[in-house]
């Protein structure tokens, strides 16, 4: 029996117009996502290496932002706001490469 | 219907009788006011009757109804629903008790639970919506064609409603406990009789939520008592989300409130200051870890995924992420304002006074009963409805996806009906045993529940969506892995073994960061080792689904395939 033409999806090369779209958008939010999940507190773990207590003190946790020390109001808010603006960010986005593919 | 109403009404009056019964011991209900107090458990009749009204009102005639809920609601109304179904016990209580308890490591739980929604928006929500069918057991069964993966899928639909429900129960305890004054013993049966009552009454007649509406009365009751409470702290009342950061900041200084000493000794200033500090309460290790398994685990939360089917517009759909992220963001947004105030009152509290750190500090500052009550009904409505959804999704996915398909493919809509009714019966029994000796704070039962869908769901939905070479031994191989290590983890959480234990390598709460993506390799080796002994049918059978769900050219062509009919609808 003649082999069938099978599908081929891959997240790292995507074959037609609209997968090609789609994971394009994906990829910029989510280098964008990681960058405030994971590179924010790694930058907070840097900024406190010097503390001899091992408590991460620094000038993050020295400054005072809003009232914040600075270090807190980055988590506790500057991060949420960040994934409000990303999901925002993701719908512009879509509707920019995305939508005209499909013809709608 | 009527047999059911009965056995309902039956195990309601048992629970309630047997909570009666142990609150004769009477013991003291941690470090809150005790004793019955009328005015709140007024409110929480009141509340309970508006909010289950609401849907009554609301009441649409046909089943499936229920599941498209807000088709004609635009993206503000559907993004209201997407929060209000988030907004369970663990958001209202436990979240605030962690921040309570860890400090500035507590964070952790309101990045990783808001951050998974990108993740879920990015990799997974706009393929699956394409696929059209409500339950993940349903797409992975297709997916891979085969019952084991799907049967895999159903039994973690089913740990995920117990090991959530627990974590909620646990909360409705300690309101009920508060507000009637009972041991926490008897409050979790108390409990588990309202919830019987609650699903009894929402369940008659087809009655929908009206999630819009419970939306609004459920953040009133978490917003409106902080203006009041700031204002007893020395603050203007304008934002509180906003003024806190200086009470974190006096915090930090030791300065707390004039009826807890005003400002601390030395010692107790540095514990304080510890505690806010990055690494006080935890190193950055756990702290990534916690993250990454929160926002994997929301990726892959079964229920979460069902909301992006609520909308028939698939445009609508997608900016009521957005929205369902903003109000869910109200809500985190202020946690941490209870947790500030709460250290503020109480500033030495521990472990038994953190998941009740939301009713503890307006007492603490002297509200009136009657507002606290408000507060403790808008979190007991909450984990209500979370609840009773989670046991009716644990029990179909044990008389749908177990008996109806696997068992007895030739059962009869009554018999699996039966077997549905004696499943949510079961569950709840595990729940309250499960709920009398809590392992943890709620939160952080919550987030082993995460754990279980990052570790498992995840990995194998989005290598289902985005890998067409992952095939059912892949599947099965990863699941069973990501499953097993999960489950041996929260043993080891029980049994306090160090390596499990939250300072441990593997902490049951945040086993993700290791496991995910081991779960993720396995799949992609298992899968590309097996790929000649996959049959025809399989392969087919995923060439179809990943068409659809791609929209690829040729999707529908195979209409000899006898699972094709499935697509159609």
């Amino acid at each position: 029996m003649a082999e069938k033409q099978r599908v081929n999806v891959n997240f790292f090369a995507p074959s037609t117009d609209s997968m090609k779209a789609e994971v394009t958008v994906a990829r910029t939010i989510i280098v964008f996502w990681f960058v405030l999940s994971y590179c924010l507190p790694v930058f907070i773990w840097l900024a406190g290496l010097g503390d001899p207590n091992g408590l991460g003190e620094s000038f993050l946790t020295q400054t005072r932002f809003l009232g914040f020390p600075l270090h807190y109001w980055l988590l506790a808010q500057g991060c949420t706001l960040g994934y409000i603006l990303l999901c925002k960010l993701y719908c512009i986005l879509w509707d920019k490469l995305v939508v005209h593919l499909h013809g709608k | 219907m009527h047999r059911m109403i009965f056995s309902l009404i039956l195990s309601g009056i048992f629970c309630l009788t047997c909570a009666t019964l142990a609150a004769a011991a009477g013991e003291e209900i941690y470090q809150l006011q005790t004793g019955f107090k009328l005015a709140p458990a007024i409110i929480m009749v009141a509340l309970l009757a508006v909010y289950v009204g609401v849907g009554f009102l609301s009441k649409v005639s046909n089943t499936s109804g229920y599941w498209v809920a807000g088709q004609g609601i635009g993206k503000l109304g559907n993004g209201a629903a997407i929060a209000s179904d988030w907004m369970s016990a663990a958001s209202f209580m436990g979240v605030a008790g962690l921040l309570y308890l860890k400090g500035w490591f507590g964070l952790g739980y309101i990045i990783g639970w808001t951050g998974g929604y990108v993740l879920l928006l990015c990799l997974i929500a706009a393929q699956l919506r394409r696929f059209g069918k409500y339950t993940i057991p349903e797409f992975l069964g297709d997916r891979y064609n085969s019952h084991g993966v799907r049967l895999i899928a159903a039994s973690v639909t089913v740990i995920i409603a117990i090991t959530y429900s627990t974590a909620q129960f646990k909360g409705i305890g300690l309101i009920c406990g508060w507000i009637f004054g009972m041991s926490y013993q008897a409050s979790v049966f108390f409990a588990a009789g309202v919830v019987c009552l609650y699903m009894l009454i929402s369940g008659m007649a087809g009655v929908t939520r009206n999630q819009q509406i419970q939306y609004v009365v459920l953040i009133s009751a978490f917003l409106l008592p902080l203006w009041f409470l700031m204002n007893k702290a020395g603050g203007h009342s304008y934002l509180p989300q906003l003024e806190y950061g200086k009470i974190i900041s006096n915090l930090m200084e030791g300065k707390v409130a004039a009826s807890a000493g005003g400002v601390l000794d030395a010692e107790a200033t540095a514990e304080l200051k510890r505690a806010y500090l990055p690494w006080g309460k935890g190193d950055f290790y756990h702290f990534i870890a916690l993250v990454f398994t929160l926002m994997v685990g929301t990726a892959g939360l079964p229920h979460i995924m069902i909301r992006f089917y609520t909308v028939k517009n698939e445009d609508v759909a997608r900016k009521s992420v957005l929205w369902g992220l903003f109000f869910i963001g109200l809500l985190y947004w202020s946690s941490p304002v209870y947790a500030a105030l709460g250290k503020f009152w109480n500033p030495t509290g521990g472990k038994e006074v953190a998941d009740m750190i939301i009713l503890s500090a307006p007492e603490k500052a002297g509200l009136p009963t009657a507002f606290i009550g408000y507060l403790a009904s808008g979190a007991l409505a909450a984990g209500l409805s979370t609840v009773a959804g989670l046991l009716v999704a644990g029990a179909s996915a044990i008389a749908h996806d177990f008996y109806a398909t696997v068992l007895r493919p030739d059962c009869t809509d009554r018999e699996a009906l039966a077997v549905g009714r004696l499943a949510t019966a079961g569950l709840c029994i595990v729940v309250i045993g499960f709920a009398l000796y809590p392992l943890a704070l709620i939160a952080q039962i919550v987030a082993m529940a995460f754990a279980i869908a990052g570790n498992t769901i995840f990995p194998v939905v989005v290598l289902g969506i985005w890998y067409s070479k992952s095939n059912k031994y892949g599947a099965l191989a990863g699941m069973s892995f990501g499953l097993g290590m999960t489950l041996l983890a929260m043993l080891g959480w029980a049994a306090k073994i160090e390596i499990f234990s939250g300072s441990g390598i593997l902490p049951a709460t945040s086993s993700a960061l290791l496991v995910c993506p081991l779960a993720f390799l396995i799949n992609i080796i298992v899968s590309n080792i097996m790929h000649d002994k996959l049959d025809e049918e399989s392969a087919d059978c995923a060439d179809e689904l990943l068409r659809k769900i791609h929209n690829l050219p040729g999707y529908g062509d195979q209409t000899e395939q006898p699972k094709t009919k499935a697509f159609e609808h």
